[in-house]
């Protein structure tokens, strides 16, 4: 028991700290593990106890730098971003991040439960969700991007289309040929999604507080019950932003970063009459809901049939296989030790990342009160870290310092930088699933499928909605 | 809790600590990658010292092998580690990278299996729905002798394919599964271990059955039935079809990047006169026999045979021979012409064998 106790509270530890670091998140922090692992082998059960407090603690822990800082801990944070940074400039950080906590751990405790119920209907859900409908929900994903766009909204009809075209570079999925690479075969396989987040928000931030030689902004009070409070309030939006992240994560290869910006519009547009993007809390509650139970719906496809559900989840299977849990395998459903470890490593995680950060909360959020040249040395370093982590060549220096540039011009000139990011994430699945969609099916086929239809009428509604009450963020 | 303590220990410590570097050319958690790490962790056990995994990623996995190839073969602590994909490259595309300049520790010898769903008859009918992708182009290939029959040109042979496959592109390995089990895909392939886990069920279930396998290549660079699937092979089909064996340029590309993407599927390289050689080889021999090491690493790629060190020098050569101008021209021109795939010709591997 002890040991179990060690291997969840290393995971916790490692796995905050991971989700801290910025633009680094549950896959990187994995990825480091790969080294590690094998250690596990003899107690593997251990191993899963700690890779599920891995996966549980950087979620949640990716808030902090979110707010505090700017600078999003892992991709699937931007969103939490976009009114959690104002905030914490207004000195209500520890308002913020109490309310950012409490809804990633109602949600995670939630889904994590209702995982075990799920598992008989997925099968059946799944044989309904086909291609159209997967590419239906991630064209509904690119329409939220109507309700982050700034008052200035042809910048963010520009920005939108930078990020489809920087999606783009690659290879041509249709004709295998390689496309806007500049004959730089480094780009044939795609722009990497790290330097991209770090280019456009960590650095333009870092930079801009090393300038301004100031402090994030001053703490004005401690707001820890004020902000559980909140969730309180907002929980029918906490928990609606779950069920999106729930939903999305049962989705195998859809991504965390999609349900958090769809949690996010989700949001705005229940909200009508409200400014988000500079301080409203509900820009906070609405994405946090969806992360965690993201992460614990996408465990379902990983473990039932080993296809991953989020890239977190390929890194985590193949860990799982050095341990010798072959994951998708009829045997492993019958391996009762393996399912409590998993649910006994998610679960403990979660409440215990909880009770940490709300010890944390106020310490951590001095930080804002720190002068920027302390903490712009250790930031920038890993953030460097993190961005190089694909090829760790010269190459994605340059990548980092392109994106870093690009992030700088649309924080200047109020292009939004959230739409950039979607546009960014979104345009090479929906390209790939409208090649599969066309190739499959025709237009008789497709109009009598009733899900695909009204996915498709929900898209033209929010198409439509958002052209006619265009620019509502304050952010970009 | 010790053991605990010493494990986090030996995490801060490893990268340290390491005596030798596998070059993986591939992203943390694909095949290649877990495969690699099984190996290496079995090999420790016997070299008594430590392995590193290196993952040096990039388009379609080539830039991990250039590097090995540019600026890391004469390091004698560096250990290359190529799959599959790695081959169909070599056969198709600009890389720096030669089999023929470094030696074998080892490799395995796989096969491929191919299963078509019951609700669709894979020789007539509507198209063929199958996943496409450059490691698709042997079941491609064998897909359009098994459906057009035997004694057309390559160009026929293209046109025919265009007829009766739909070549469906931009799918990853779990979104072709879903859409195998969902019924959006008639075919799907995997390797052996992969088979059992993905499509063995669906056989079960009465939903899909067995189409072809690849066979085994064997060392006159023929290629037998595979134990495991009798009676599936691709060329024992086409006869049973057709009454006569498969033969031609098309049949002659087939074979070559069948060879080259199977019979070096999984493959263990060193720079030429690496000191260390003859050690790796020893502690590769251990894992190919010793029963726990052998499970461990079954049980990724199945139950097939390592061809370790001289072995694996003489198996590469024989895969070299295959390369011929009728071969190699016909394989460029059906994956530009039929798959839609970039390949160009490349003289300089005729001058390989």
């Amino acid at each position: 028991m002890i040991e179990m106790i060690t291997a969840l509270m290393a995971g916790v530890l490692y796995g905050l700290l991971i989700g801290i670091i910025p633009s680094a998140g549950a896959t990187t922090g994995l990825v480091a593990l790969f080294g590690f692992i094998s250690y596990f082998v003899h107690e593997p059960y251990l191993g899963v106890v700690f890779l599920m407090a891995v996966v549980a603690a950087s979620t949640t822990g990716d808030s902090f730098t979110s707010i505090l800082l700017g600078i999003p801990g892992a991709n699937s944070a931007a969103a939490t971003m976009v009114d959690g940074f104002p905030l914490a400039q207004q000195g209500r950080a520890s308002y913020a991040i109490s309310a950012a906590v409490t809804t990633s751990t109602v949600n995670g405790l939630i889904w994590g439960c209702l995982v075990f119920l799920l598992l008989p209907w997925y099968t059946n859900l799944l044989m309904i969700i086909g291609v159209p409908e997967l590419w239906a929900f991630t064209v509904l994903a690119l329409a939220t991007v109507g309700f982050i766009s700034t008052k200035f909204w042809f910048r963010s009809l520009c920005a939108i289309c930078i990020g489809i075209f920087l999606g783009m570079v690659g290879v041509n999925p249709e004709t295998n040929e390689p496309r806007f690479t500049g004959s730089w075969f480094y780009l044939e396989d795609g722009i990497q999604l790290m330097p991209v987040v770090a280019g456009l928000f960590a650095i333009p931030e870092l930079i801009k507080g090393l300038f301004n030689r100031t402090k994030t902004a001053t703490i004005v009070k401690s707001e820890l019950t004020e902000g559980v409070k909140e969730f309180w309030r907002n929980r029918w939006l906490g928990l609606r932003g779950g069920f999106i992240g729930a939903f999305i994560g049962l989705l195998p290869g859809l991504g965390g970063a999609m349900a958090d910006w769809m949690a996010y519009g989700s949001a705005v547009a229940s909200n009508p009459n409200e400014r988000f993007g500079n301080g409203n809390i509900k820009g906070v509650i609405g994405p946090e809901g969806a992360n965690n139970a993201q992460k614990a719906t996408s465990m379902i496809p990983t473990v039932l049939f080993g296809i991953p559900g989020a890239p977190f989840a390929a890194v985590l299977m193949s860990l799982f296989m050095y341990l010798n849990f072959e994951l998708g395998t009829p045997d492993l459903a019958y391996d009762t030790e393996f399912f409590t470890s998993m649910t006994f490593g998610f679960l403990s995680a979660t409440v215990i990342v909880a009770i940490l950060c709300i010890f944390l909360i106020k310490p951590i959020s001095y930080i804002t009160s720190v002068p920027y040249k302390y903490y712009f040395p250790i930031l920038l370093a890993v953030i460097v870290w993190s961005s190089m982590q694909y090829t760790g060549g010269w190459e994605d220096f340059v990548m980092l310092a392109v994106f870093s540039c690009i992030g700088f011009v649309c924080r200047h000139y109020k292009f939004s930088r959230p739409a950039l990011l979607i546009g960014f994430i979104l345009s090479e699945k929906i390209e790939k699933l409208s090649i599969q969609m066309f190739a499959l099916y025709d237009i008789e086929s497709l109009i009598t499928r009733p899900i695909f239809m009204v996915l498709v009428i929900f898209i033209i509604g929010i198409f439509a909605y958002s052209f006619i009450k265009k620019g509502k963020i304050d952010y970009a | 809790m010790r053991k605990f303590l010493i494990a986090l220990f030996l995490m801060l410590s490893t990268p340290a600590l390491a005596d030798y570097t596998m070059i993986v050319p591939q992203k943390p958690g694909g095949g290649t990658s877990v495969w690699a790490q099984i190996v290496a962790t079995e090999m420790e056990k016997y070299l008594d010292e430590k392995i590193v995994i290196k993952h040096i990623r990039g388009a379609r996995d080539i830039p991990g092998f250039n590097k090995f190839h540019n600026e890391l073969q004469n390091d004698p602590k560096t250990i290359m580690v190529s799959h599959g994909g790695n081959g169909v490259s070599f056969l198709n595309e600009k890389v720096d990278y030669n089999y023929a300049d470094y030696e074998s520790v080892g490799l395995m010898n796989l096969n491929i299996i191919v299963a078509s769903r019951k609700d669709h008859n894979p020789y007539g009918g509507k198209k063929t729905a199958f996943a496409a992708g450059s490691g698709m182009i042997p079941e491609g290939i064998a897909m359009t002798l098994l459906k057009c029959g035997a004694g057309l040109t390559t160009e026929q042979y293209i046109d025919c394919f265009k007829r009766k496959v739909n070549w469906v592109k931009g799918m990853s390995g779990g979104e072709r599964r879903l859409a195998f089990k969902r019924g959006e895909l008639d075919g799907t392939r995997e390797n052996p271990a992969a088979f059992k886990k993905h499509v063995q069920p669906t056989i079960e279930q009465g939903v899909a059955g067995l189409w072809f396998h690849h066979g085994i290549l064997q060392a006159d660079g023929s290629h037998a039935d595979d134990p495991n699937y009798p009676g599936y092979q691709m060329e024992q089909l086409f006869y049973a079809a057709n009454r006569t064996k498969p033969e031609g340029d098309l049949y002659a590309a087939y074979k070559l990047v069948k060879s080259f993407r199977d019979g070096m599927q999984k493959a263990l390289w060193v720079g030429k006169g690496n000191p260390n050689k003859a050690k790796l080889i020893a502690a590769l021999k251990q894992v190919a026999t010793n029963p726990e090491s052998v499970s461990a690493v079954e049980k990724k790629v199945g139950k097939y045979q390592w061809l370790i060190g001289n072995a694996g020098d003489a198996h590469r050569d024989t895969l070299m021979k295959l390369i011929t101008p009728e071969a190699l021209s016909t394989l460029v021109k059906f994956n530009n012409e039929a798959f839609g795939i970039k390949a160009v010709y490349k003289d300089t591997l005729l001058a390989q064998k």
